[in-house]
């Protein structure tokens, strides 16, 4: 393992590489340190002491900013706005008819599509900020933190912190482009692995110092056998094979070759459930914006903190439900047997046993129907990992071995180790992977 | 690859069979179908599975090595800078 690791080093394309990528992975960190204009660090550390944040939205959202929206700093966004962009430009294709014309367009309309992404990220970014300015300044980010986040909340001090959050989300955008296009590995996804391996060792440490070292390496043998879960199934595919056929350009023939479609048993990835969990974050911020001055709440605002939150048996049943759908839904959206089956036909290669055309399509969606359901229970069975077996040792929900975050880490940690491996295998070398 | 091959799945696409039989029959069929599907997965071999567990396990560590070195640094480092100096 080291000897490779060496040979990573040695080899000069690809260390330039790493290297861009640990430079981008710092400047990262560092803005995560630094306060917004108008925040009284001081006092966000003295809150942040104190512990008390006001729950699961913020949780959520903190995870992937890699704690840096509770510290309110000038990358207090992180990438979420432009994760939830791109995501959002992929689902409308399906609404509008534009983006579909766009991405059939290959690689110029492909361009646009980028462009509008970007465009809907600065919008995301503008909208989150002015809700956490909004949140810091009333002091709602700090449940019964009494000491000013913000001390002059003048309205020009209010533009220039939404203007620098604003601007710290483009800047993070941007960094993760340069890390997709110089770097290793994709940027955004590398990025968002970042700040969630950031918040291990705190919470590791919580484990420890709360239920002792005993509970610490069970939960560590429970961590370890669910990434081998989530390897295994990552990595198992149905296979279907195609033959193309042979045929004469000028005096060579070409083709003849059997090869085959790989359909991934998870092809959905980590999405769905991304997806699920910020739906069911929308009533928890509902009642957020409906505290009462006194500090209660509305009695369906209670009915939903109690049922639709944390543990309880109603949200794990709509969160299952939910992600099974969007597997489903996102399947559909990325995966087009029609559009599959045309380009087969167009070169000349076809199933064995099935007609070129209509059949094939056909053929792809029954078996693409059949594969998803599996793959959705597996993943529903991982998101709620943490929720049901967690909470009896008191973790919080975003314990690092569960959900959404073990999802994340393994889908990342093979991709780029994979393509580490192919540019290494490129200069003849055998490569971490053996 | 032979033992996989598309057309040693029973039949394919049937769906005008599946619309004469009732909901539950439906269901049923549609879980035959499914795990006849799921044999013909290609899983990965043990060696592979042990391989790339590692591999990620090794590369979380690595990263998170990584990143809480740079957090010690620039936390403490912003803790000096902006901190006020007579709160302390």
């Amino acid at each position: 393992m080291f000897s490779a690791i060496a040979r990573v080093f040695r080899t000069p394309d690809l260390r330039r590489k790493l290297l861009f990528t640990l430079a981008i992975i710092a400047i990262y960190r560092v803005g995560v340190f630094i306060p917004a204009p108008g925040v009284d660090y001081s006092n966000v550390q003295q809150c942040l002491a104190a512990g008390t944040t006001s729950g699961g939205l913020y949780q959520f959202v903190n995870l992937f900013s890699g704690g840096a929206l509770l510290q309110v700093s000038i990358f207090a966004m992180g990438i979420m706005p432009y994760i939830t962009a791109s995501i959002i430009v992929q689902l409308l294709r399906v609404v509008i008819p534009r983006f579909e014309e766009l991405h059939k367009e290959g690689q110029a309309g492909q361009a646009t599509l980028t462009q509008y992404t970007r465009y809907l990220t600065i919008a995301l970014g503008l909208l989150q900020a002015t809700t956490l300015v909004s949140l810091a300044r009333s002091g709602a980010l700090f449940a019964g933190c009494t000491l000013p986040v913000v001390p002059d909340d003048s309205l020009l001090v209010v533009l220039l912190m939404v203007i620098t959050l604003t601007a710290g989300t483009g800047l993070i955008m941007w960094m993760g482009e340069l890390v997709t296009e110089k770097g290793v590995g994709n940027g955004m996804s590398l990025l968002i692995f970042v700040s969630i391996a950031s918040g291990f060792p705190a919470s590791m440490g919580q484990i420890i110092s709360t239920q002792g070292w005993w509970v610490f390496a069970g939960v560590m043998l429970i961590g370890i056998v669910v990434v081998a879960l989530v390897v295994f199934v990552e990595q198992s595919q149905r296979r279907i094979p195609v033959q193309y056929a042979k045929r004469m350009v000028g005096r060579r023939t070409v083709g003849g070759t059997s090869t085959y479609i790989p359909l991934k048993v998870n092809m959905a990835g980590v999405i769905p459930v991304i997806f699920a969990s910020s739906m069911l974050a929308l009533p928890a911020m509902l009642v957020q914006f409906n505290i009462r001055p006194d500090g209660t709440l509305p009695d369906w605002a209670l009915w939903v903190q109690t049922h639709l939150s944390g543990t309880s048996p109603l949200y794990m049943a709509i969160y299952a439900l939910m992600i099974l759908f969007f597997t489903y839904f996102y399947v559909a959206i990325t995966f087009n047997p029609t559009e599959v089956a045309d380009n087969m036909k167009n070169y000349g290669g076809f199933i064995p046993g099935i007609r070129a055309g209509r059949p094939t399509a056909e053929y792809l969606q029954y078996v693409l129907a059949r594969i998803t359901l599996p793959g959705a229970i597996y993943l529903a069975f991982v998101a709620l990992i943490p929720l049901i077996a967690f909470v009896q040792i008191g973790a919080d929900q975003n314990f690092p071995f569960g959900g959404t975050s073990i999802l994340i880490m393994v889908g990342v940690g093979l991709e780029t180790v994979k393509q580490i491996n192919a540019q290494m295998q490129q200069r003849h070398y055998e490569g971490l992977l053996r | 690859m032979t033992e996989t091959a598309a057309g040693s799945s029973q039949g394919a696409p049937h769906h005008k069979k599946q619309a004469k039989t009732g909901f539950f029959a439906g269901i049923a069929l549609f879980f035959r179908q499914m795990i006849a599907e799921l044999r013909k997965v290609v899983t990965p071999t043990r060696s592979e599975l042990v391989n790339y567990t590692l591999v990620v396990l090794g590369f979380v560590a690595l990263v998170m090595l990584i990143v809480s070195g740079l957090d010690y640094v620039f936390g403490n480092g912003s803790i000096l800078i902006f901190t006020n100096p007579t709160e302390q």
